[in-house]
């Protein structure tokens, strides 16, 4: 496991629709949301242009906790990105499950490991990771404990 | 078995597999399915009917190319490839015994070595494009890396189990003449290639490849006169779980489920077998992981039992679960679920010389992408 990773993807979200707009415009802010049904409230990860739940709802981006544990993750030797350079450094990309929040899974960097091997269950909380022209969401250990 | 409604495929062909194949899918296709009805000894324009299993060129085209005078039948599967070439067969099964079309061709065929490769597929998708690929979470070895670790934490996962995998494959390549990797491999030679996405190796992935495969179906009473030995379609199953291809690699309720679960279910109860009657296994292996999981599935053995059932190398030649024995998608050709097809076929009329498993009277065929799953046994013509 190589920790040091001054690779890191450089991909700046499409936008084919609006529908992901205000999860990277708070990432910039320094904070996530995540959209939920306007009727019931339940969380709809990844959003659609319906709701799953409610027919007539709308999504209503809410604030989420910026702390969570370690779902998976895998450390990257090849990035096929279009834009990856052909030899990288090896990064770590990651899912994790926010504290409240079970069973929505965010897309993440995980980052600031300081030699820490990642372990499936640690603590983890949000770190944004500004990129060029964007905000990427990414993640670091808290503290010594992990958990299964 | 009634043999006016029990289908059996009689013919089967496929082009030569490579990279960067000079001939386009069209003519890949061509040239398979005039292989497969050559293979089958009934005339062109005996067969009335055809299925693209999967996203392809024109029918008409493909049809009118191979000779085929007298199509009544046309369908095109929309499972997400890799499920279809198997799929195909329930397809296959509705029209004749509806007495839509009397035999049926089915081809399926990829240029995978595109520029993009496999993975621009994803790419394409909206969701993936605006919030995985800006964290690198992209490209199929880093979606199945995942499932490793995550597997790895629930079960445990010992590198050199994966490891025998890749050997066992390689090992039924070699013996198997057109395998695109055909060299042998030691399990060293597997622990020294380089990771792709952990735990993963290049040596875990499978190949990239252009060609294409096709076979011919038709009723068991009619492939009774036909020259090749019957290979006795005794259960067909498709179905698809409840979640999205956009979604089953990050957010899926059962993120270690991809295997076809009670559609192969399905298809053993149709068939009338259980596990021990099995004789040779194909399974869909973009990655040696998937083999593990599917195989847990299928009731090979336990969830969580993979791993170690094939890390003592039983899957290989002389193994006791022969399993891709032509070297699977991993080292003969990725034409995603069709090289399974025939590769179960041809186990079981005995024609696979160096790679013939002894003895075969029952072939699996299990093959899936994305949420979609397809299972099928295969038999002789027992009367």
């Amino acid at each position: 496991m190589t920790d040091t990773a001054p690779y890191l993807p450089d991909f700046a979200p499409r936008f084919d629709t609006d529908l992901v707009r205000p999860y990277w415009d708070a990432l910039a802010r320094g904070h996530m949301v995540l959209p939920a049904c306007s009727v019931c409230g339940a969380w709809q990860w990844y959003p659609y242009e319906f709701i799953k739940c409610h027919a007539d709802a709308h999504q209503d981006w809410k604030p989420v906790p910026a702390t969570g544990t370690l779902f998976t993750y895998t450390v990257v030797h090849r990035s096929f990105l279009p834009n990856a350079p052909r030899d990288t450094e090896p990064y770590v990309s990651a899912l994790v499950e926010l504290d409240g929040i079970p069973g929505v899974r965010i897309p993440t960097f995980l980052v600031n490991l300081e030699g820490r091997t990642p372990a499936i269950g640690m603590r983890v909380r949000l770190s944004p990771l500004p990129r060029s022209s964007y905000t990427a969401p990414a993640f670091e250990p808290v503290g010594q404990e992990s958990r299964p | 078995m009634n043999p006016q409604t029990t289908l059996a495929i009689v013919g089967v062909g496929n082009t030569d597999y490579r990279r960067m194949h000079h001939l386009g899918l069209d003519a890949l296709a061509v040239e398979a399915g005039r292989r497969a009805i050559a293979d089958s000894g009934l005339a062109a324009p005996q067969i009335d009917g055809i299925i693209l299993a999967g996203t392809m060129p024109p029918a008409d085209e493909i049809a009118f190319a191979c000779g085929m005078k007298n199509r009544a039948y046309t369908c095109h599967n929309a499972y997400t490839p890799g499920a279809g070439p198997v799929a195909a067969l329930v397809e296959a099964q509705l029209a004749i015994r509806a007495g839509l079309a009397s035999a049926v061709l089915v081809v399926y065929g990829v240029k995978t070595s595109k520029p993009g490769g496999p993975y621009a597929f994803h790419a394409a998708d909206p969701l993936k494009a605006d919030l995985e690929m800006p964290v690198g979470y992209y490209g199929q070895p880093l979606y199945f890396g995942c499932l490793a670790q995550r597997y790895r934490h629930e079960y445990g996962l010992a590198d050199e189990q994966l490891g025998a995998l890749a050997v066992a494959q390689r090992a039924w390549a070699a013996r198997t003449p057109g395998s695109q990797k055909a060299e042998p491999i030691t399990l060293d030679d597997y622990l020294a290639a380089p990771y792709v996405a952990e735990p993963l190796r290049n040596l875990d992935c499978c190949l990239i490849s252009d060609g294409a495969g096709a076979y011919v179906v038709t009723t068991l009473e009619r492939a009774r006169d036909l020259p090749r030995t019957p290979a006795v379609v005794r259960g067909v199953a498709a179905g698809s779980n409840p979640w999205t291809l956009t979604e089953m690699f990050t957010q899926s309720p059962r993120f270690l489920d991809i295997g076809p679960g009670k559609v192969g279910e399905r298809a053993m109860q149709q068939a009338g077998v259980s596990h021990g009657d099995v004789d040779v296994v194909q399974i869909y292996d973009c990655f040696t992981l998937s083999i593990i999981l599917q195989l847990e599935s299928l009731g090979f053995c336990a969830p969580g039992e993979g791993a170690a059932l094939v890390g003592d190398g039983r899957t290989g030649p002389g193994g006791s679960l022969p399993v891709n024995t032509d070297g699977g998608h991993l080292c003969h050709a990725y034409i995603p679920g069709m090289t399974h097809v025939l590769e179960g076929v041809r186990q079981l009329r005995g024609e696979r010389g160096d790679a013939q498993v002894a003895d075969v009277k029952v072939s699996l065929v299990s093959t899936f992408a994305g949420p979609d799953h397809a299972t099928l046994v295969l038999t002789h013509d027992n009367g």
